[in-house]
């Protein structure tokens, strides 16, 4: 068994937080659901459980357990009202090929919003991403309300616009304020108050 | 010199930015060995890409010297040696892909356009056909999909399909860094799929103005509806730059997602930079900064 402390990236002496952030830190990185419609997915879930169970080891050792991170859902879940079930088991036991062949044969009268998100799933992990994304928006157009179209057409959406790699332009570097910033814009404040004689923050 | 894959020097550390430059070296090096002194102007960033990588797959052992540089004799520079195949195939994926780069010139331009690459192609071919013998399998992959993509782009085919056949290729070529039975083999097959598709991607995007200005194909053309435009007005630009930028990120994250999985020794650090943030940005200086347009003055104040 590896050593948890290497897994998780951290000291055996770090803290009790240091833990819990490294490890929220690398369950964000290899979370299952980036991974749910790729084929690298059991390669994806064998890394989770490895960072799961350090995880575990750790918080053992320390005190007693701690939660994790629930598994994910995948978006392509089999048990429900659908008229492709036979297509949606296909993608799930990765045998894409097949799924696409059924699909493709689907005359274009009966082709529903099922359909699009499934041929849409089939091209995303084949790595079409622009037809993917063409094919999720039309799922959602024909079934707006449908919360597992428009999660994969949000999930498209959001790396498009640069959450997980790549550029994003909207994000401004220079001019962004945050908590350090506030903080030490306060504390300056205060100086300068305290110096004409005043105080603006007691504790300071 | 040439290449779009590139790490974010500023988000490296000085020793890995001074290994990736040490690679780089050594890969000229190996090429002016192999093909002789010209074929090191078929030297790019992408192959140099392609050497870290081979190298952090199989872990091989490396070696730094210093010594003088092949061009410049008053330089002196580090070479970072290694005992394997890996620059050597580097170096012979260098001069393939310049080769199929120079015919294709000549199919998109016209005449007088590609006489430089029609000048360069015989001797441009002969050291192909040398490259082809030494590595017979990465010849024919490049030979492969440089004729898919021919075909797709003869066909007006859409950016998906366009873009499939380099990124089969970069697929290709590293999951076969990888033994067969290596468990990282689907995740590297992926990072090259993704990567192959970015590259081509980005080079349409860059190509993007020019294309519409010769009426040459462009996938991006019909996909943003810019059919018969000549000239785009600067708020169309921006709007295409931006569209194009999309469908990058996008591959961009799976490349990404794809790369979190690899375990990488030796120069694991520097694929990383480039997969999460080289990609980036390149993005940022073509689409968004045109710092190929800008003069030099300008360039050091971004």
């Amino acid at each position: 068994m590896t050593d948890p402390y290497k897994v998780l990236g951290v000291q055996p002496s770090a803290s009790d937080e240091e833990i819990k952030d490294a490890y929220r830190k690398l369950a964000k990185k290899y979370h299952p659901d980036q991974y749910a419609e790729s084929p690298l997915k059991d390669l994806a879930d064998e890394k989770m459980k490895e960072i799961n169970e350090a995880y575990d080891t750790v918080t053992a050792q320390r005190r007693g357990g701690g939660g994790y991170y629930n598994g994910a859902q995948n978006p392509v879940g089999g048990n429900r009202n659908s008229g492709f079930s036979d297509v949606r088991s296909l993608i799930m036991s990765g045998r894409i090929a097949d799924a696409e062949q059924i699909l493709n044969g689907v005359p274009p009268e009966r082709r529903n919003a099922e359909w699009y998100f499934l041929k849409g799933s089939v091209l995303y992990r084949r790595g079409w991403l622009e037809e993917a994304k063409d094919h999720f928006s039309r799922a959602c157009q024909l079934d707006p309300g449908n919360g597992e179209y428009s999660a994969a057409l949000n999930q498209a959406m959001n790396q498009r616009g640069g959450m997980y790699g790549g550029y994003n332009p909207n994000q401004s570097m220079n001019g962004s304020c945050n908590t350090c910033d506030m903080c030490s814009g306060l504390l300056l404040a205060d100086c300068c108050c305290e110096c004409m004689g005043g105080d603006l923050i007691r504790c300071c | 010199m040439f290449g779009y894959v590139r790490p974010n020097k500023a988000e490296m550390l000085v020793k890995e930015y001074a290994q990736y430059k040490a690679a780089y070296c050594q890969l000229c090096k190996t090429l002016g060995q192999e093909y002789g002194p010209l074929a090191r102007m078929a030297l790019s960033y992408d192959c140099t890409f392609y050497a870290l990588l081979a190298l952090s797959v199989t872990g091989g052992a490396v070696r730094e010297r210093r010594a003088r540089c092949v061009c410049n004799p008053l330089k002196a520079c580090v070479y970072l040696e290694a005992e394997g195949e890996e620059y050597k195939k580097a170096a012979a994926l260098c001069v393939l892909l310049t080769f199929h780069k120079l015919r294709d010139d000549l199919g998109d331009r016209s005449f007088f356009r590609s006489l430089g690459s029609r000048m360069l192609l015989p001797y441009v071919g002969r050291k192909a056909r040398k490259a082809e013998g030494r590595y017979p399998l990465l010849a024919q992959a490049a030979a492969e999909a440089m004729e898919a993509q021919r075909q797709a782009e003869a066909e007006r085919a859409g950016v998906d399909p366009c873009a499939e056949p380099t990124a089969r290729l970069l697929g290709t070529l590293f999951a076969e860094l990888a033994q067969p039975e290596d468990r990282q083999r689907p995740a590297l097959e992926r990072f090259g799929y993704f990567l192959g598709r970015w590259v081509y991607l980005m080079d349409a995007a860059d190509d993007l103005r020019e294309d519409l200005r010769e009426g040459a194909f462009n996938p991006f053309i019909r996909r943003l509806g810019l059919e018969g435009k000549r000239e785009l007005a600067p708020e169309e630009r921006q709007a295409a730059e931006t569209a194009c930028n999309e469908a990058l990120n996008a591959t961009a994250a799976q490349a990404a997602l794809a790369a979190n999985l690899l375990e990488l020794e030796n120069f694991g650090p520097i694929v990383r930079n480039v997969a999460e943030k080289g990609l980036a940005e390149i993005q940022r200086e073509i689409l968004f900064l045109h710092v190929k347009e800008k003069p030099r003055r300008e360039l050091e104040k971004l």
